[in-house]
C-alpha cells in the first residue's frame, strides 16, 4: 500500500516537475526543475527495489549530467539565449500533440491492464544485478567502456578543435 | 496495481518530456528534454519486469545517456560559438 502510494507520488511529482519545466523561461530555474524531476525518478526507483539503480540515478543524472548542463548555460554567454521564448499557443500545441502521443501509447499497452503488479519491497537486487552484469552481459557491459570512451575522444575533439579555430 | 498504471505514468513522464522537446526553441533545453525522455524509457524498462535483466539494460542506459549529455553539450557549444546563438531556429545553415 505504502509502496503504491510512494510510486503514485513519485510519479506525480517528476510529471509536475517536467510540466512546469516546460513554462519555465529561465533556463537554470528549468534545470532545477530537472533535478528535481531525476530525483522524483530516484524515489521512484526506489519504490520499485531497484535501490543501485536510485544511488546511480543520483550520483550520475542528478550529479554528474546536471552539472554539464548548469556548466554550458553559465558557459554560454546570456546573450545567446536571451530570446522571448515563444508563445502560449506553441506551448499548448506541442501539449496536444503529446496528448496524442500518450493516448496512442496507452492503447497500444493495454493488454497490460490484466498483468497484476504486486510490488514488494526487496534488499538482494544488487548482488543478482552485479551477477548479471559481469556472467550473463560482460560482454555489453565491457563494450559500453568503449562508448563511454568515443564519447570522451568526440567531446574533446570538438572542444579543441573549437579552440584552435 | 497493474501493469498498466506503471506504464501510465512512464508513458506520462515521455510524452510530458516530447512536448517541451517539441516546443523549446533552446538547445540545450531540447538535449534537457531528451535526457528526461530516456529517463521515462528507463522507468517503463524497470517498472515493467521487476528483475535483474532489465535493471542491467537501465544501468547500460544510464551509460549511454552520460555520453550522449557528453557529446550533445560538446556539439551545442561548438555550433553556439560558431553561430552566436542557442536558438534552434536561427540555425539555418549548415554549410561550412
Amino acid at each position: 500500500m505504502i509502496i503504491n502510494a510512494a510510486i503514485y507520488l513519485f510519479g506525480g511529482l517528476a510529471a509536475l516537475a517536467t510540466l512546469l519545466m516546460i513554462f519555465q523561461r529561465e533556463p537554470v530555474k528549468a534545470a532545477m526543475l530537472m533535478l528535481a524531476a531525476l530525483l522524483s525518478t530516484a524515489g521512484l526507483y526506489l519504490a520499485l527495489s531497484a535501490q543501485l539503480l536510485a544511488a546511480l540515478q543520483i550520483i550520475l543524472y542528478a550529479g554528474a549530467i546536471m552539472t554539464l548542463f548548469i556548466v554550458a548555460l553559465t558557459a554560454t554567454p546570456a546573450a545567446w539565449r536571451d530570446k522571448p521564448s515563444k508563445s502560449r499557443f506553441i506551448k499548448m500545441l506541442g501539449l496536444a500533440a503529446a496528448a496524442v502521443i500518450l493516448t496512442e501509447l496507452l492503447k497500444v499497452s493495454a493488454l497490460l491492464k490484466q498483468t497484476v503488479f504486486s510490488p514488494e519491497f526487496s534488499e538482494t537486487g544488487t548482488l543478482d544485478l552485479a551477477r548479471a552484469l559481469f556472467g550473463q552481459f560482460t560482454f555489453q557491459f565491457e563494450l559500453l567502456s568503449l562508448v563511454i570512451l568515443a564519447s570522451i575522444v568526440g567531446a574533446v575533439t570538438l572542444a579543441a578543435g573549437k579552440r584552435s579555430s | 496495481m497493474s501493469a498498466y498504471s506503471l506504464a501510465g505514468i512512464a508513458f506520462v513522464l515521455f510524452s510530458l518530456a516530447a512536448a517541451g522537446f517539441l516546443t523549446c526553441g533552446s538547445l540545450v533545453r531540447m538535449l534537457m528534454f531528451l535526457e528526461l525522455m530516456l529517463n521515462a524509457a528507463n522507468i517503463a524498462l524497470v517498472a515493467l519486469s521487476p528483475g535483474t535483466v532489465s535493471q542491467a539494460y537501465a544501468l547500460m542506459l544510464f551509460a549511454i545517456a552520460a555520453a550522449e549529455a557528453g557529446v550533445g553539450l560538446a556539439l551545442i557549444i561548438t555550433l553556439a560559438s560558431v553561430f552566436k546563438t542557442l536558438e534552434a531556429e536561427n540555425i539555418k545553415e549548415l554549410k561550412g
